[in-house]
This record gives C-alpha cells, sequence and structure tokens, in this order.
C-alpha cells in the first residue's frame, strides 16, 4: 500500500503530459484521463487514511532512491508518510477530485480547455510530490512548482490584463517569500547536513540543532509560508488570484496550496517547538493575518475576494494554531477549512456562472433561482463561521483554545476576528441569495448549475457538515496528526467548553446580526460606511499594503533604470569609451609629436643638406672658364705654399 | 588521428571545404557546415558516453611536442570540467548553424568563420598546453569579429571593434601572466598538469600577480563586473546564431579558465582572492538582475540577464567546495543551454517582426502557443523553476557558497527575485494581455527553428529531472580539484 | 743664353696663353691660346733638354709628341666645337653652361 505512494504525483504528472499532448483525442477533451487519476489517487488516499486511523500501518513510513549526488552530499527523491502527510493527502485528492469534476461544467466551451486540464494536473502532481516528500530540497522544488501552475491558472484568461498582472503578482509576492524560504533551507542544511525531513527531525528532537540557529532557521523558511500562505504582510496577493477561474480559486487558493505554507510548518514542527520565537512568530502574524484580512473582507462587494480575505484570515487562524503550539487543531483547521472553502468556491462559482458577475451589489434573491447551490453556500457558510455542530465550529474551537492555552491577547485576536468572520458570512450570503434582485436582467439570466456542477457542491457540503464531528469523535485526527515532541513553553489549562460556548454564541450573534441588518435594515451598514468612510478605505485599500509594496517595486525600476545609467553612461561610456577616447586622444598628441618632432628633425637635416647644397651650387656656373680659374688660382695657391713651406 | 583532434579539427575541414565551394551554391554550402558541426557532435556525444566517470585523471590524453625549444606540446585531453562543455559546444554550434540557415549574406564566409570559431572554442576546452591554449584562444577572436562586423545590427562596426579591442587587451594581459609562469617554472614548461604539480613551488606574491593578470582576461569573458560592458553591445549587434555562442560558449572560456588554470595553479592566491570574488559575484547577480529590469529591448534584457547567471557561477566558485564548483561547472552548461534557447527565441520573434521591442507586443501567446509555450519554459528556466536545468545548478551554488559566505549568498538571491519579476514582466507584455492586431499575420515557428530549439528545450527539462546526467561525469574531477586547490 | 731666358719666355708665353683661355670669350680664341699653353710648354721641354741633358733627345721628342698631340686635339676640339656651335648657334663660351648645376 504504503509502497505505492510515489506512483501518486509521478502519475498525475504523467497525465498534464498526456494531456496536453493528446488531448484532442481522449474522452471529455482530456477531463477524462485527469479525473479518472485524480479519483485513483484519492481512492488510495481514502484506504490509507481508512488504515491509518484504524493504525494497520507501520507509520512513519519513509523510502528513497538517489538522485545526484555531489562529493560527499547527496540528493534524494523519496517518500515520508506519516499521520500528518496522509491527512494532507486526503485534502488534496479529494478536493482536486472534486474540483476536477465542477470544472467540466465551468470550463465548458473555453478554447483552452485542454490546457486548463493539463495544468491542473500538473498542479495536482506538484501539490502531491510536496505533500509526500522525504526530503526538503524536493519539497521546495514542488513548493516552487505549486507557485508557477498557480500563476498559469490565475493568468488563464490571459487576455484580460487584470488576469495577467493578478499571476504575475501572484508568482512574484510569494517568490519574495521563498527567498527567505531558500535562505531558510540552506541554514538548514548546514545545521543538520542533510535535506531529509526525517534526520532533521530527528536532530531537532535529540536537541542537535542550537536553538537560535533552529530559530532564524524556522523563522526565514517561516517567510516562505508568508508568501505562500497569504499571510500579513504579503497577503496582498490572494485577493487579486480571483481574476483566475473559480474552480482554480476554490483548489489552489482556498484549499490546498495556500495551506502549503501551514503545513511546511507542521512538517517542520519539531525545529519551530525549538525556538519560542519562531513560533512566537507565526502565532502572531497568524492572528494578525486573520484580523485585518476579516476587517477587510467587512466592506468588500466582490464576492470571490470576500471569500478569498476569509481564506486569509482562516489560513491565520491555521498559523495561530500552530504557533501557540495547538498542532493538531492547526491542521485540523487546514482539513476542515478545505472543505468549506472549496465549497463556498464552488458555490460562488456556480452563481457568477449564473450571472456572469463578481459583484454582490448586482446579484440578490438568487436563492429562489439556485437553490442546490444557496443552500451549500449556506452549509459552507455555517461551517465558516463555526455554527455547532458544523466543521469548522470544531476546528476553530480548537484553534482559539490552543491560542488561550499560550496567551491571551491571541485568543483575543482571534475571537475578535471570528466575530468579524460571522459578520462578513452573514453579509455575503444575504446580499447575494436573500432580498430582492438589484439587476433584474442579470436575475432572470441566472440559472441553476447542471449536475456535474451541483454534485461536487453537494459533497463538499456534506463533508462540510460532518467532517469536523466526525474526525474529533474518538480523537480520530488526534491520533493520526500530532506532535510528539516537547514545546518550548509552559502552556495554560483551559477549558474547551468554555471555549466553544463562547465562541459558538459569538458566532451565532454576530451572524444574526449580520444577516437582521443586511436584510432588514440595509441602510444602517450603508451610513455606517458613509460615516466611517476613511475606515472603510482604508480596508478597501487593504491598508496600503499595495501601495506600500508597489512603492517598493517602483523603487526597484528606479533602482534599475539609474543602474542602466550608470552602467551605458559612466560604466560603458566614461569607463571603457573613456579610456578609448583617452587613448585615440593620446595617440593623436603622438601623432602631433611623432610629425612635428621627430619626422621634423629627419626632415631639418634634408633641409640642411639642400641648402647647402644650393650654396655649393653657386659655385657651378657652367662656364668652362671659371673653372679653369678655379685651377689656375688653386694651383697658384698650392705652388704658392708649396714653395713658401 | 585521436578523438579530441577529429573533434577539434573536423570543423576545420568543414570550413576549408566551403572554401572550394563556389559562392552561389548556398545549399551546398550549408550542408557542408551543417554536416561538418554535425560529424563534430557524434563525436563529441560518443566522446561524453565513452568518458571514465569513475576517475579524476585526464582521459584521452593526445601529447606531441609541439616547439621542443620551449617545451610547448600539442597536448590535448578531457576530464569532468571540460566533457560537457565540450558536448555542449558542438551541440550549440550545430543548433546555431542550423539556424544560421536563414542568413543569406555572403553564405560562404559566414560558416567559414562560424566553422573556423567553433575550431577555436573545442580547442581551449581540450588543450592542456597553456601555449596552445591562447593560441585557441586568440582563435575564437578573429572569427568572432567579422561575424559581428559583417553580418551584425546596425552598430555592428563599433560593437564587433570594441568586442575585440576589449578581450585582446584582457588576453595579453592573460599572456604576461602565463609567460610568467613560463618563467617560473622549472623546468620551465606550459603544461598545465606541471604547472600544478609546481604550483606549492610558487610564492605568494608571485602568485598573486599571476593570478590577477590571468583574472583580467578571464574576468572580461565571463564577464565579471565591472568589464561587462562589452557584452550587452555585442549580443544585442550580433546575428543571432552568433549571440547564442557568444552566450552560450565564449563566456564560458572565462569561468573554465579560472577553473582549469587560476585555481589549481594558483591556489593561494585564488584563497587570497575569495573576499573580492564573493563582492564580484553578488554585484553581477544583483547588478546584474537590476539593469536587465530596465531594458526594453528583448536581447538586451536576455544579454544582461546572462550577465546574473554568470553571477551564480561566481559565487558557487567562490564558496571553493565541491557543492559550488559543481553548481558553477553545472551552471555553465545549463546557462549555455537555457541562454542559447532564448537568444534563438529572440531570433525567432525579431526575424517575423523585424523589432524586439517588449512594448511592440501584446497578447502573442493566443495566436503563437508554440512559440509562447518554449520561450515560457526556457523564461522559467532561465529564473530558476525547479524541475528545469536553472534550478539544480543555481541551487547548488548558493548551497556550495552558504557555509563560507551566508550573507552574501543571503543578499544575492534578492537577483532572483529580480530576474523573476522583469521575466515575468517580459511574458506579461509580450504574451499576455490583449492581442496585437499588428502581428496577426505573423507565422508560428517553422521546422528550421524548432530543429534548432527543441533539443535545447529537451535537454532543458532533462538535466532538471535528472542531473546525473551531467553531474556524473563532473563530482570525480570536481572533488579531485577541490583536493587540489584546498592542499 | 742662359736657361733662365728662355724659361721667362716659356712662362710669359704660358701666362698670355693662361690668360687667354681664362679670358676669350670666342671657343676658337680659347683654342688658339691652348695652343701657345702647348707651346710653352714645348719651350720648357726644349731647354731643359738643351741645358740638363745635352747629349739626349729625350725633351726634342717629347716636343714632337705634344705636337701631334696638339694636331690630335685640334682636330677633335674643332669637332666638338662645330658639334656645339650646331646645337647652340653660338661661337661664345658665355653660352656653354649647361654643366650649370
Amino acid at each position: 500500500m504504503l509502497e505505492y505512494v510515489f506512483i501518486l504525483p509521478l502519475l498525475s504528472f504523467a497525465v498534464a503530459g498526456v494531456i496536453l499532448a493528446f488531448g484532442k483525442w481522449l474522452p471529455g477533451r482530456g477531463a477524462s484521463a485527469g479525473i479518472a487519476v485524480a479519483a485513483w489517487g484519492f481512492a488510495q488516499a481514502a484506504i490509507l487514511f481508512t488504515k491509518a486511523i484504524q493504525g494497520k500501518l507501520a507509520l512513519p513510513y519513509e523510502v528513497s532512491i538517489p538522485w545526484f549526488s555531489v562529493g560527499s552530499t547527496q540528493a534524494t527523491l523519496g517518500v515520508y508518510v506519516d499521520g500528518l502527510t496522509i491527512a494532507m493527502l486526503v485534502v488534496v485528492t479529494a478536493v482536486s477530485l472534486l474540483v476536477q469534476i465542477y470544472s467540466i461544467g465551468y470550463m465548458r466551451g473555453d478554447p483552452r480547455f485542454k490546457r486548463y486540464y493539463a495544468y491542473l494536473s500538473l498542479f495536482t502532481a506538484s501539490m502531491l510530490g510536496l505533500t509526500i516528500s522525504d526530503n526538503m530540497l524536493v519539497f521546495f522544488m514542488c513548493w516552487e512548482l505549486v507557485g508557477v501552475c498557480s500563476y498559469l491558472l490565475i493568468g488563464f484568461w490571459f487576455e484580460k490584463p487584470s488576469a495577467a498582472y493578478a499571476g504575475k503578482k501572484a508568482f512574484i509576492t510569494t517568490k519574495l517569500g521563498d527567498l527567505g524560504f531558500l535562505v531558510g533551507l540552506l541554514s538548514l542544511f548546514y545545521c543538520t547536513g542533510t535535506f531529509r525531513i526525517s534526520e532533521i527531525l530527528e536532530l531537532a528532537h535529540i536537541g542537535f540543532i542550537p536553538p537560535a540557529a533552529a530559530g532564524a532557521a524556522a523563522i526565514l523558511l517561516f517567510l516562505g509560508a508568508v508568501g505562500k500562505s497569504a499571510q500579513f504582510p504579503l497577503l496582498i496577493w490572494l485577493p487579486d488570484a480571483m481574476e483566475g477561474p473559480s474552480p482554480v480559486s476554490a483548489l489552489i487558493h482556498a484549499a490546498t496550496m495556500v495551506a502549503a505554507g501551514v503545513y511546511m510548518v507542521a512538517r517542520l514542527y519539531a525545529v519551530y517547538a525549538l525556538s519560542p520565537v519562531a513560533l512566537d512568530t507565526v502565532a502572531w502574524t497568524g492572528a494578525i493575518t486573520a484580523l485585518t484580512a476579516a476587517s477587510m473582507a467587512l466592506v468588500c462587494f466582490d464576492l470571490k475576494r470576500v471569500l478569498a480575505f476569509s481564506t486569509v484570515s482562516q489560513l491565520g487562524y491555521m498559523m495561530l494554531g500552530l504557533g501557540a503550539g495547538g498542532f493538531t487543531a492547526g491542521m485540523f483547521h487546514l482539513t476542515t477549512h478545505a472543505y468549506f472553502k472549496a465549497l463556498l468556491f464552488l458555490a460562488a462559482g456556480s452563481v457568477i456562472h449564473a450571472v456572469h458577475t463578481n459583484d454582490m451589489r448586482e446579484m440578490g434573491g438568487l436563492k429562489n433561482k439556485m437553490p442546490v447551490t444557496y443552500i451549500t453556500f449556506l452549509l459552507g457558510a455555517l461551517a465558516l463561521v463555526g455554527i455547532p455542530p458544523f466543521a469548522g465550529f470544531f476546528s476553530k474551537d480548537a484553534v482559539l483554545a490552543a491560542a488561550l492555552a499560550r496567551n491571551p491577547y491571541l485568543y483575543a485576536v482571534g475571537a475578535v476576528a471570528a466575530a468579524m468572520t460571522a459578520f462578513y458570512m452573514a453579509r455575503a450570503l444575504v446580499m447575494t441569495f436573500h432580498g430582492e434582485p438589484k439587476d433584474m436582467k442579470k436575475y432572470d439570466h441566472a440559472h441553476e448549475s447542471p449536475p456535474v456542477m451541483t454534485g461536487p457542491l453537494i459533497l463538499l457540503a456534506a463533508a462540510s457538515v460532518v467532517s469536523g464531528w466526525a474526525l474529533s469523535r474518538h480523537e480520530i485526527f488526534e491520533r493520526l496528526v500530532n506532535f510528539e515532541g516537547v514545546l518550548p513553553f509552559e502552556l495554560h489549562h483551559v477549558s474547551h467548553g468554555a471555549v466553544a460556548l463562547y465562541a459558538g454564541t459569538v458566532a451565532v450573534l454576530s451572524m444574526g446580526l449580520g444577516a437582521w441588518l443586511y436584510k432588514s435594515k440595509p441602510g444602517i451598514p450603508a451610513m455606517l460606511r458613509g460615516k466611517f468612510a476613511p475606515v472603510a478605505g482604508l480596508l478597501d485599500r487593504r491598508y496600503g499594503l499595495d501601495a506600500f509594496f508597489l512603492k517598493f517595486v517602483a523603487l526597484g525600476d528606479r533602482l534599475s533604470s539609474v543602474l542602466f545609467i550608470f552602467d551605458l553612461n559612466f560604466l560603458d561610456a566614461i569607463a571603457i569609451d573613456g579610456w578609448a577616447w583617452l587613448t585615440e586622444k593620446l595617440s593623436r598628441i603622438q601623432r602631433w609629436f611623432d610629425d612635428n618632432v621627430v619626422d621634423a628633425a629627419v626632415d631639418a637635416t634634408g633641409t640642411v643638406t639642400l641648402c647647402a647644397g644650393r650654396l655649393a651650387r653657386l659655385a657651378q656656373t657652367g662656364i668652362v672658364q671659371n673653372y679653369l680659374l678655379f685651377i689656375a688660382v688653386a694651383v697658384s695657391v698650392f705652388a704658392a705654399l708649396a714653395f713658401a713651406g | 588521428m585521436s578523438l579530441l583532434s577529429l573533434i577539434v579539427f573536423a570543423p576545420l575541414a568543414g570550413a576549408l571545404l566551403i572554401l572550394a565551394i563556389p559562392n552561389t551554391r548556398t545549399k551546398a554550402i550549408q550542408g557542408v557546415a551543417a554536416a561538418s558541426s554535425a560529424v563534430c557532435m557524434i563525436f563529441s556525444g560518443y566522446l561524453y558516453y565513452a568518458f571514465d566517470k569513475s576517475t579524476a585523471a585526464m582521459q584521452f590524453i593526445e601529447k606531441v611536442s609541439w616547439i621542443p625549444a620551449f617545451n610547448i606540446s600539442y597536448h590535448l585531453g578531457v576530464d569532468g570540467l571540460s566533457v560537457t562543455i565540450v558536448a555542449l559546444t558542438a551541440l550549440l554550434t550545430l543548433v546555431s548553424i542550423i539556424y544560421s540557415f536563414n542568413i543569406t549574406l555572403r553564405v560562404k564566409e559566414f560558416f567559414f568563420w562560424f566553422l573556423l570559431l567553433e575550431v577555436g572554442m573545442l580547442g581551449v576546452f581540450v588543450s592542456l598546453d597553456l601555449f596552445l591554449f591562447y593560441v585557441f584562444w586568440e582563435l575564437t577572436l578573429v572569427p568572432m569579429y567579422f561575424l559581428i562586423g559583417v553580418w551584425g545590427g546596425p552598430q555592428k562596426e563599433y560593437a564587433a571593434i570594441k568586442f575585440f579591442v576589449y578581450t585582446l587587451f584582457g588576453s595579453l594581459v592573460m599572456l604576461l601572466g602565463i609567460l610568467a609562469l613560463y618563467f617560473n617554472s622549472a623546468p620551465h614548461t606550459f603544461d598545465m598538469l606541471e604547472l600544478a604539480r609546481q604550483s606549492s613551488l610558487f610564492p605568494l606574491n608571485f602568485q598573486i600577480w599571476v593570478f590577477l593578470a590571468l583574472y583580467l582576461g578571464f574576468a572580461i569573458k565571463i564577464p565579471a563586473f565591472p568589464f561587462h560592458t562589452w557584452l550587452p553591445l555585442a549580443h544585442v549587434e550580433a546575428p543571432t546564431g552568433v549571440s547564442v555562442l557568444l552566450a552560450g560558449i565564449l563566456l564560458k572560456m572565462g569561468i573554465y579558465g579560472l577553473l582549469r588554470v587560476s585555481f589549481p595553479v594558483l591556489p593561494l592566491a585564488a584563497k587570497w582572492f575569495m573576499p573580492f570574488f564573493i563582492v564580484i559575484a553578488v554585484i553581477n547577480i544583483i547588478y546584474g538582475a537590476l539593469v536587465a529590469m530596465a531594458q526594453k529591448d528583448l536581447k538586451k534584457m536576455v544579454a544582461y540577464s546572462s550577465i546574473n547567471h554568470m553571477g551564480y557561477c561566481m559565487l558557487g566558485m567562490a564558496a571553493m567546495t565541491t557543492i559550488g564548483f559543481n553548481g558553477a561547472v553545472l551552471q555553465m552548461v545549463t546557462h549555455g543551454l537555457i541562454t542559447g534557447s532564448l537568444f534563438l527565441l529572440v531570433g525567432v520573434i525579431y526575424d517575423r517582426a523585424h523589432t524586439r521591442d517588449i512594448d511592440a507586443f501584446g497578447g502573442l501567446g493566443a495566436r503563437f502557443p508554440i512559440f509562447a509555450g518554449l520561450m515560457t519554459i526556457q523564461v522559467m528556466a532561465s529564473l530558476g523553476l525547479p524541475g528545469l536545468a536553472g534550478f539544480v545548478s543555481e541551487f547548488l551554488c548558493f548551497l556550495g557558497a552558504f557555509e563560507a559566505w551566508p550573507y552574501y549568498v543571503a543578499a544575492s538571491a534578492i537577483g532572483i527575485l529580480v530576474t523573476a519579476a522583469f521575466f515575468l514582466r517580459m511574458i506579461e507584455k509580450v504574451f499576455l494581455g490583449p492581442f496585437n492586431e499588428k502581428w496577426a499575420g505573423l507565422p508560428d515557428m517553422n521546422l528550421r527553428e524548432l530543429v534548432a530549439i527543441v533539443p535545447l528545450a529537451v535537454l532543458t527539462l532533462v538535466i532538471g529531472l535528472w542531473p546525473r546526467f551531467c553531474l556524473d561525469l563532473i563530482d570525480p574531477t570536481i572533488t579531485y580539484l577541490v583536493g587540489i586547490v584546498n592542499r | 743664353m742662359t736657361l733662365s731666358h728662355y724659361l721667362a719666355l716659356s712662362g710669359v708665353l704660358f701666362t698670355i696663353g693662361l690668360f687667354g683661355v681664362l679670358t676669350r670669350r670666342n671657343i676658337i680664341g680659347i683654342l688658339m691660346s691652348i695652343e701657345l699653353l702647348l707651346n710653352a710648354a714645348n719651350i720648357n721641354f726644349v731647354a731643359f733638354n738643351r741645358f740638363l741633358y745635352p747629349g739626349q733627345h729625350l725633351g726634342q721628342l717629347s716636343v714632337i709628341f705634344v705636337i701631334t698631340l696638339a694636331a690630335a686635339e685640334v682636330v677633335v676640339g674643332l669637332a666638338l666645337v662645330m658639334a656645339i656651335y650646331k646645337n647652340l648657334k653660338s661661337a661664345y663660351v658665355e653660352d656653354y653652361n649647361i654643366l650649370k648645376g
């Protein structure tokens, strides 16, 4: 059973290539192949899960083959399976399968249908590879690959400039976090001398890694998670990522890829647990993210973006849970959240498919037209808000309890965010499905989605309703996913019952308030919005985070053009061409010297000779008598001298 | 005649044959050029296959005394350091020749110079005698001068003369270094292996001076900041096929020279120089990336990104560790493949649209799926996407350098971000968004272009997924080399 | 009559001849003056022979040789004069300056 886990990503990978190459001839233009593989993968994961909770598997399971080696360092390709892996596998395969089924309806008639399925399969392959990898190097590779798939799928409708821009933004923002991940990975390697997760965990357990080094590496790695899981302050990319098709948002930007950061922290939890600073960083980042994102969702009118902010906020909860020492709580929330948030996105997709707008102000009253979508959305919303006994109630309660056990302030932040969650979900629900239709043309056009889309909705709704209860029964999930190491701090004792009671009450009250306000007194929110316009504006502008990073980008651009000017006009023009210019000038001077001094001297000898010749020429009259006279005179003189001497 | 000589001189035979063909018979000239470089490629492939992966020693050695009076010999050989690059050279030349079938101006001379260039490049990588090395080194210069100067773009004369004079300046200083080595060895020798054996006899001061002299020659070729300014100009002005070789092979001669000559022969100086070298590497990475971001011209962007990528090579070398050296050598190969194909792809679009201005395009992705797909793959490889070749080599460079220079490595990671930023921006502007109807009539890639580019893309993928394809050959030599350098 | 008288005569004759050679403008005159020079030399020959070597005839022989030579010289000289005259249409030596530097 476990021996075949490695096939899961390979098969998905292969099928991506097959769809791209032969999709034209496959039934359903390749969708069938993708769905078949995803179904098989889900079946495998389900079997693994069942066996694991029955205790029939020898966990952790590990196997690897050498990939390449340099010097004494070896990189491997391998599989590491423990309870955490299996929990994640189930989430990934289940959501992937349902999303692929749903997409048949959603993407029908798209000119790049085949490519869409290939990308989905490639994403699933990378995500599965990330989940089961036995070493951090391959983990990192898959981490980057899911990022690229996300890039390709966000920008799937790339003719729309906003989609192309959003894809790029997502890629670069997450890449910013990945720089931290890369450096963290490198430093972790130099703490431990290995990439293998089992060895790293082992070394962390026995305290081989110095806590300071572990903390530094952990925080650096966490930067990667901040990018990937859209934590504060890198959360800016996720709302824009909603430019992609809705099923993609459900799969990548709600259930799986964005949870990869959480999964990574959980995967290396033993390293994090060595350093209270690292854990606190995780917890507080999560808490701040949960609060800020929830507050942004309060004023947003784009249905998918409300859900996106909600996702960011819930990811913050997961981080909060992990950072507060609630390992199981964080992962539990990841699991339940995957179902109900995927459900919400798919339901939202169904709505958008029907009315062709994302703007909630143009919707309203759709519950009559789209009953299945409405019911499932309602169930998902209840699960998200944390109304007992839906899934979110159990997991969020666990997270909040963990936060309270660690630090009351963390808990307070989480509780406020929970109240906001209930409010904005009530708002979204009411604006979309209740009340009077705002845009009659769109309302008339709306219709319930085909069964191929509602089917997955119903299945996910079922999971959203029961998964919390089912998994917490007999502590099934806790036995599967738990942390056996020692936390670096003491936890307070908290009463789960009290927390649950409080959380449930707050959720019900807040949701009720929201529903009442938006249903019966729609004037009040509008009035409040008018009155607190600066606050609403700040929330709309996402606390200026976008502007902040854009300023960064602008700075980079300015720097780049300044450097280019420097390169062109200084380094090249002055330093190099300047040399050439100087050399040329110097050679001109040399030439002048050559012409006017050296050559002139040579010429001068000639001139002197010439002048002398001219002088001597005067004697040559050509008249023979003159010559004779000279001879005569000379002879006379010599003769006189001879006689005198 | 043995294998290495065959590899080096097969293109020469082709070049001489081309001289005998009349000007007008273009097809025959192209055929002979492709055939002789294909022969060279086949021999190199066999060399790659027959190479013994278990030893660090020189293989396929040929040694014939050439000028006995000065102890100069015709001494060839390959080890893990050079074998991959020899194969890369043969491959890139072959695909560039195939790509260059679209050249119509003075075809005969073009291919003559092209093949002569191949002789020079191959010779540099297989010669073990410094004198021979220098001869081949200079032999690359003249064909390149003509290839840029005759078949280049609008500023070709300026680019050609700049390239020629700049690199000639560097190599003359390098020659001084070589002569210094010759006269200080006992007995006087140009033999690289013999000089490496004598390295412990050279005092530090002497090593530093010689190292700097050699470094100047190599740094101009790499090109290391601040000696890089010839590169964008030469790359942009050169015809596509020549840009490929310029980026793919000629830049590697600098790195190769450092690894083959400077490090083993002058280990003390190399160690002395590393604190400077790492700074230069980081500057190359960040500066190259940032300047590339400012480019509006596709080809210039790729050219500046080469500076950035050579920075990774230098980063790996600065570590003086097995991992880093492996990364640097692999990076030479992967950069050759990736940037080579990027230049070809830029050539493809330029041949059609007659512009390389990034802002002039838009939405090409929908109409030219093959071109967009290949371009995206190679751009992703260039920005270090896992699963493609660039990632493995860059990661090894980072990993190798991190132990010795953690903060520099952390700083140079910014280069990755900037690279991603400008490449994605380029993709967004050229391939995404609404289609620019101006380019509606352009055809997608033709067979000639596919034959040239697809092999490179396939190799990019192969090395990315299975780096042992190269690393198994490289590693033993590098392990041995690191042993020598750190002795 | 002593040797000195002869020598004086010869000197005067030579001086007259030399003067003529140097000052005459007409080429014919110069040729005639050259004859005077030669004859001054002849007188010397004869005088020295008579007074220094009375029994011998070497001087006389030389004189005859010189006379023969003078005759030949006049022949060649006049031929040259004729040739020059034909070219330059002048018998005056100041026109004969093609050797002028």
